[in-house]
Formats: C-alpha cells, sequence, structure tokens
C-alpha cells in the first residue's frame, strides 16, 4: 500500500493564539482507506484537516512546524487552489459552501475553476452526480434543496475535480438523520470504490468501518487504531468527549464477551448464548404527567407558510402541562420548528388556535408572552451582540422594564443555574460553542418563562457539552420550569424527555411517554426515525430501560 | 421558500444571450426617458407587461405587486406638487396643482414602475451566473464580475439570517413596534451586531469553499454556459435601437409625448 498522506511532527499554532492548536502530530494515510478523526469540541479536528489541503498555512495564517506530505509532495508548498485537485475538502456548514444558482452549474465550478474544456466538464457533472443520486435534480436550485441533499451536492461539487483524497470536516452534524444516512451512503460507496477518505465523525457509530481512527484531544493525536482498539476503551473516549458505543458499553457492564457495533450483531450473541429469558410483558410505560393546569394547548392548529401551497401544519391537537419535559422528533420540514415557534407567538395560526394559559398567543403582547415562554435558538451566534456576558444575559430583563436590582439578581441565578459563575465580563464570542449555547439559556432564563423551549440544544456540541446541557435542562425541569427539545439525537430524547412526540408532514403520528413511543418501532421508521441502539435491545427483550443504568439493574434484577 | 427572482422557463427571452439582455434593458430605459405623457408611457408599460408574459415573468410582478402600486401611488400623489403647469386647477401658497402636473405625476409613476418592471424581466430570465458572464464578456474583469454576482447571491441568504435574527431576538422580549425612532435605533444593536458576526463567519466559510475548488480569480477559467450572440438576438438589438430612434424621433422632431416641456 502506498502513502496518501504523511503528517510529520506537524505543529500549528493560530495567530494571535497562545496554546497551540496542534502538537507533534505523526501520522499516514493510507492509499484507498478511511481514516476517521474523533475528539472533543476544540481538539483540533478541522485544524488538522485544514492542513491537508493547505488551507493552514495558506488561509489561516500562524506558526507552522513540521510537515504534511500529500502524494509525496509538500502540501504547505502548494496554494490551496493548486491542490485542489489533489484533495478535496467538504465543510460541516453546507449552506456556506453552496453558492450557485443550480445544481448543474455548483457541480461545474470546480472544473471552471481548472479551465478543463467544456465536453469534459460534461462528462464530469453526469458522472458525479450520479455518485451522490442527484441526477434528478440537476436543474434545481440548491437553496430548494433538503439538508442531505446539499450535503451530497457540496461532495457531488468536490468529487467533479477527481481529487486523490476526499476529506469531510463533520459532513453530517447539521443535517436530520434521513440526511446523514444519505450523507453516509454516499461515503461508504466512495469507499467501495477504492477512493481515500478522511472523515471527521462525532460518533462511534459512524466510524465502525474506518480501517483507521484517531483520536484526538487538546491539539495532540492521543491514539490511533482500529476502530475496535479504540471503542473499547470507554474511559479514553468519554474524556476525549466521545459519547462510548452504547452497545459495547452494556456487554462490559454485564460482563459479556463480545465487541457488537450494531443491534444484529448484539442481538444475535445474546440469542446465541442465551444470556437473557425474553419477557413478554408488554411495555406499559409511565404514564403522563397529569393534575397540573395545561400551560400550551393547540386546537386544529394549522400553518400555511407565505407563498406555499403545503401546510407546514396540519389540524394539530397538543396539549402540555406544566412541569412536563418533551422532545419534538422528525425530520426537517416535519412542522417541530414551526409548532414550537407558535408556543411563542413567533408565528400565528392560519387556522385553529394556540392557548397559553388557556388565552390565545395573538391576545399576548411580544413581552407579556415572552416572560411565559421563552425560546432558545439553535445557534447562539444568533442572538449574542453584547460586549460582556453580563449585559448578553440582562438584556431580556432591561427590555421587559425591571429595576436594576431585580436585573442583578436574576441574572446572578441565571449564571449559577448555568455554572458560568465568574463570566460576567468576558466577551461572550470568545467563549467556546458550548459555553456560548449556556449564554444563550441562561439569557432567556433571566426572564424566567415557565417554558423554555431549545431548538436542537446539543447539536454541534461534543458528548461531555451534551451531557452537561441536558443536564442543566433536567435541573431545571425538576425546578417546576416545562422544558420542550426539539431534537434530531434520539439518545437526548430517550434518557431526558418523559413525553416524546413524534411528527411527520405536519401532524403528529406518536405522542405519549417516552417509553411506549420509542416502543413503536414500525411507525417511527414510518418517519425515517429509529429509536437509539439500547432501546431497540430492550425493545427486543421486552425490558423497560431507556438508559445503560437502567438496562444493566433490569438484567440483574 | 423560493428567495431567487430567477424563473427556470425556457422562454425566447430566457434563451438571449446575456449581453443582448443587459444592452436592451439600458436601451428600454432610454425609451421610459423618451417621453413624460402618461398615455404614451402607458404604451411602453404594456409592452414590457406584455414581455413579462412572454417571459413568463408575471409572477414575480404579481409577487412586488405593492411595491410596483406604491411606486405609481407615490409619484401620481407627490409629483403634482412640485411641478408647476400651465392649467391650473388649486393653489395654496407656494403649493399649486395643474392638470399637466397630475398628468406628469402619473407619467412618472408609470416610469418607475415601469423601470422596477424591466429590471425585474432581466432578472427573472438571467441567471446570476449569466449575468457574471455577460459582464466579462462586455470587458467587465472576472474578480469584479464575480463579486458583484457574489453580492447579488448573497443578499437573500442574509436576509433568511436576519429573519432568524430578529426572531431570536424577539423571543427574550424585543419589542420592534414601539418606542421613538431613537428608541428604535437603539433596538438596532441587538440585530446588528449578530448579522454582522453571521456575515463574516459565512464569508470566510465560502472563501475557504472557493479556494478548495480551485478558484483562482487570475488565472484563465472555462465557463460552462458558454452564451453566444445568434442572429436573433442581433434582430432584438437592432430591434431596440430601432424603436428607441424612431421614439427619439417622436419627441424630439415632433414634440410628441410631451405634457410639460423642458423636463424628462
Amino acid at each position: 500500500m502506498s502513502i496518501a498522506v504523511s503528517i510529520e511532527n506537524l505543529s500549528f499554532t493560530y495567530t494571535g493564539k497562545e496554546t497551540p492548536a496542534l502538537k507533534n502530530i505523526q501520522a499516514q494515510v493510507e492509499d484507498g482507506s478511511l481514516v476517521c478523526i474523533m475528539g472533543h469540541g476544540g481538539a483540533g479536528k478541522s485544524s488538522l484537516c485544514y492542513t491537508l489541503n493547505a488551507l493552514i498555512p495558506k488561509f489561516f495564517r500562524g506558526v507552522y512546524q513540521g510537515r504534511v506530505l500529500v502524494k509525496g509532495k509538500e502540501a504547505a508548498g502548494s496554494t490551496v487552489a493548486g491542490l485542489s485537485r489533489q484533495v478535496g475538502l467538504v465543510f460541516q456548514d453546507f449552506e456556506s459552501q453552496l453558492f450557485s444558482t443550480n445544481v448543474e452549474l455548483e457541480m461545474a465550478f470546480g472544473p471552471e475553476n481548472h479551465g478543463f474544456p467544456r465536453p469534459d466538464i460534461e462528462r464530469r457533472i453526469k458522472r458525479y452526480l450520479g455518485a451522490v443520486h442527484l441526477d434528478h435534480l440537476r436543474g434545481r436550485q440548491p437553496a430548494t434543496l433538503s439538508g442531505g441533499q446539499k450535503q451530497r451536492l457540496a461532495i457531488g461539487s468536490v468529487l467533479t475535480l477527481e481529487p486523490d483524497i476526499l476529506v469531510l470536516d463533520e459532513p453530517t452534524t447539521d443535517l436530520d438523520p434521513l440526511g446523514a444516512e444519505e450523507v453516509l451512503v454516499i461515503a461508504r460507496k466512495l469507499r467501495e470504490e477504492g477512493r481515500t477518505l478522511v472523515m471527521v465523525a462525532p460518533e462511534p457509530e459512524m466510524v465502525v468501518d474506518a480501517d483507521q481512527i484517531w483520536l484526538m484531544r487538546e491539539g495532540e493525536l492521543v491514539s490511533r487504531g482500529s476502530p475496535e482498539e479504540i471503542l473499547k476503551d470507554f474511559s479514553r473516549l468519554s474524556s476525549s468527549g466521545i459519547k462510548p458505543p452504547a452497545l459495547m458499553e452494556l456487554f462490559q457492564n454485564m460482563g459479556w464477551p463480545g465487541q457488537p457495533m450494531t443491534v444484529t450483531e448484539a442481538m444475535a450473541l445474546i440469542d446465541r448464548n442465551d444470556w437473557v429469558q425474553k419477557r413478554d410483558t408488554p411495555t406499559p410505560g409511565t404514564s403522563l404527567r397529569s393534575g397540573d393546569p395545561f400551560i400550551l394547548q393547540t386546537e386544529e392548529l394549522e400553518y400555511c407558510y407565505p407563498l406555499q401551497e403545503v401546510k407546514a401544519l396540519r389540524g394539530i391537537n397538543w396539549n402540555v402541562r406544566e412541569g412536563e419535559f418533551v422532545a419534538l422528533l422528525g425530520q426537517n420540514g416535519s412542522g417541530k420548528t414551526t409548532l414550537a415557534k407558535h408556543c411563542n407567538g413567533l408565528l400565528k395560526p392560519t387556522g385553529g388556535r394556540m392557548l397559553v394559559r388557556g388565552k390565545p398567543t395573538a391576545a399576548f403582547s411580544h413581552k407579556d408572552l415572552a416572560q411565559e415562554v421563552g425560546y432558545v435558538f439553535q445557534n447562539p451566534d444568533h442572538q449574542i451582540f453584547a460586549k460582556t456576558v453580563e449585559e448578553e444575559i440582562s438584556f431580556g430583563p432591561k427590555v421587559l422594564g425591571m429595576d436594576p436590582k431585580t436585573i442583578r439578581e436574576r441574572m446572578a441565578e441565571a449564571l449559577e443555574v448555568v455554572e458560568l459563575q465568574g463570566y460576567e465580563k468576558q466577551l461572550p464570542f470568545t467563549l467556546t460553542k458550548g459555553e456560548r449555547q449556556r449564554v444563550a439559556v441562561a439569557s432567556v432564563l433571566a426572564v424566567q418563562p415557565q417554558v423554555i423551549i431549545l431548538d436542537e440544544p446539543t447539536t454541534g456540541l461534543d458528548y461531555l457539552h451534551q451531557r452537561s446541557m441536558m443536564d442543566l435542562l433536567r435541573r431545571l425541569n425538576q425546578k417546576g420550569h416545562t422544558i420542550i427539545i426539539i431534537t434530531h439525537s434520539m439518545w437526548v430524547a430517550a434518557e431526558y424527555a418523559h413525553r416524546t412526540v413524534v411528527l411527520k408532514e405536519g401532524a403528529i403520528i406518536l405522542d405519549g411517554p417516552t417509553r411506549q413511543v420509542f416502543a413503536q418501532e414500525s411507525i417511527l421508521a414510518g418517519a425515517s426515525l429509529a429509536p437509539p441502539p439500547l432501546v431497540q435491545i430492550s425493545n427486543r427483550l421486552g425490558l423497560q430501560a431507556l438508559t445503560l443504568e437502567q438496562m444493566v439493574q433490569e438484567l440483574k434484577e | 421558500m423560493n428567495i431567487f427572482l430567477y424563473l427556470d422557463e425556457n422562454t425566447l427571452i430566457h434563451r438571449l444571450d446575456p449581453r443582448t439582455k443587459l444592452v436592451s434593458a439600458v436601451i428600454l430605459f432610454g425609451i421610459c426617458l423618451c417621453f413624460n405623457h402618461p398615455l404614451y408611457l402607458a404604451f411602453i408599460s404594456g409592452g414590457v407587461v406584455l414581455t413579462a408574459l412572454w417571459a413568463r415573468a408575471l409572477p414575480n410582478f404579481w409577487r412586488l405587486r405593492y411595491i410596483l402600486l406604491l411606486l405609481i401611488l407615490f409619484s401620481f400623489v407627490l409629483w403634482p406638487f412640485f411641478v408647476p403647469g400651465p392649467t391650473r386647477w388649486w393653489a395654496w401658497g407656494p403649493f399649486q396643482v395643474s392638470r399637466e402636473s397630475v398628468l406628469y405625476g402619473l407619467a412618472m409613476g408609470l416610469r418607475l414602475a415601469t423601470f422596477v418592471g424591466i429590471g425585474l424581466i432581466f432578472l427573472s430570465t438571467t441567471r446570476n451566473e449569466e449575468l457574471t458572464n455577460g459582464l466579462i464578456r462586455m470587458g467587465v474583469p472576472y474578480p469584479l464580475a464575480f463579486a458583484l454576482s457574489t453580492a447579488l447571491r448573497l443578499v437573500p441568504t442574509f436576509a433568511g439570517a436576519g429573519a432568524t435574527i430578529i426572531q431570536a431576538q424577539v423571543s427574550r422580549g424585543l419589542d420592534l413596534e414601539s418606542g421613538s425612532i431613537f428608541k428604535r435605533m437603539g433596538k438596532f444593536i441587538p440585530q446588528a451586531v449578530p448579522l454582522f458576526i453571521y456575515a463574516i463567519h459565512h464569508t470566510n466559510t465560502l472563501a475557504m469553499a472557493l479556494e478548495s475548488k480551485g478558484f483562482d480569480p487570475q488565472a484563465k477559467r472555462t465557463f460552462y454556459y458558454e452564451p453566444r450572440m445568434q442572429r436573433v438576438d442581433y434582430w432584438v438589438i437592432g430591434f431596440f435601437i430601432l424603436l428607441l430612434t424612431a421614439l427619439l424621433y417622436l419627441r424630439l422632431g415632433m414634440g410628441l409625448g410631451v405634457v410639460i416641456r423642458g423636463r424628462l
């Protein structure tokens, strides 16, 4: 096997930063292999990707030591554009890498830059549109595609340059489960064709068929090895901000030999060895909260976006009681966000009613409604504007006209809940993504709304930050707040939400206690969703468990 | 939601070379300036609407109907006060309204709406890339043409982000609908700062993506859509030049189509 990429003693420090982003990296990528890079937020994964096509040090300046050889040639000795035929790079943020007015032209852009003759460009477009399964959308505007299609187009537009090495930097993070699967299917196919792939992957489930995993921590490459070697070391995974593979964790906790990566493998092992007596008890599940007053109610709620024919919500009847913890699941475009935006009056029904404490949202002023229902947007950067964390968090109470003393109290309380005491004078933009997310939550919390809605609170965070965000929400729920999360992360819903609601095409198709909802695998599959692997095992064994601890306990009873 | 004006149809106007469309639009702007009599302008506006019908661009006219109507209405209401005419109908101090000034106001309204209409037809039938391409072939340097088309392309993106940012701030209690003008100015900051940061972030990623796909403004490149001037393009340009000449003769040679002399 020849070597596609060789990284030799590479270190890099961004200009203006004190700590290096990459420290003494030493590694090789073999031709035709799949290398997955894992690590916590800020571990240097993206930076490492950028060195492969010379974005570091050509686009990002800093102190660069060591060298990266791509097909034997030093990357830093070439320009980014010059390397584009050897190394193709696809970014996590698919929105900002697409800019043409139709799919065909997006695909043509790379070859156009290199001055290839038109018939050759035509051939490349045809070949790689097929490779990313977008042939039928050749004339469409990229803006009208789904997330998964956009990311596939981004991959296709890089493939048209026929690079030897394809680098994918978290290609699935911003996608719904369906879109993520579409992208992974393409990645697998490219690999079968013998292309060299380097992929930054946040979840262990994505890396099972990798040839090598590189585990990064604070700029260093802490270990390299096969998935079996790397994934079995749970403590090292956790400390690197990665969720240990649930099934392997279960087997280890139960003392069962074997390292299953998929539900099928795990069930085969369990069945073959007769480790568990299957239970026939139908899943009764926990019952929903009752007795507390309704805080949110919808009556035949309908919504149609301006200039669109299809209704985004079709007659929703849905009630939420005070103190519930609800997860809204569904693919993008299923109506989750549209429904959630009705709860705080950002959208007004085009049919039916949306009630908060029994009163239509239209009868509230924005100020009053903001004190009942808070909404934390997915991207904290869409709301952070102030020079200090303090000013950011006190913005809500201030515009609502509270007196300075109350504002100070509210701010202190909010900071305490999100565990950011001592950050008052810091510039919010310099914080990490996880911390900015907390600032955003605190700034909504300072208004003390009864209901807090969070759109994708865990997206883009590593496992440790996801955990701490969700633990924070659990504490808020225990203090009496109603929590509603919109999420694509099934384990988050399974472990934290008492109630789960599944939407499809603007209608609710499942609504009930989380355990019961996750027992309906075929209905979930109809919405292209699946319970987390552990819960699938739970379903097959007739157990109640939603989490690892519960399952171990139940099995040991 | 579709945020672009381009409508993917296959009409003769769509197939014209972008240069033809640019030149024709400029000549049409000139034609609108030939007359200030509403009847004459109405004919021109009618012609533009028929062209829009032909180009299947009417959906965009419908989308922007309020803007078009407002343009006509404002001109019609405001112009008469500022242009004196001989047949006086009403006067109050320095203000006076005459028959000619009312007609002039109507003409100006039609003219403005027709300007917008011409632009709409152009944008409904010409892709961003074709515009860039046309500009380059007319001698505009590639980096400049590319910057222009990217700017056009980014407007809807930033508008979308702006809408999300406003929603995020309204959710925290920001009230955009009340307060004096100064108070409203203060409310601008929570919207502007995140948008600014977003724009920087977005363009930064875009720049990385462009370079990663081999973009080099100085290098020679292929254009996948090769615009080619065909016979019909020359006919169209010839037709508009003739039309402009004829109309200029009507106005300048015969003095037709004028309600107020000495004005465009």
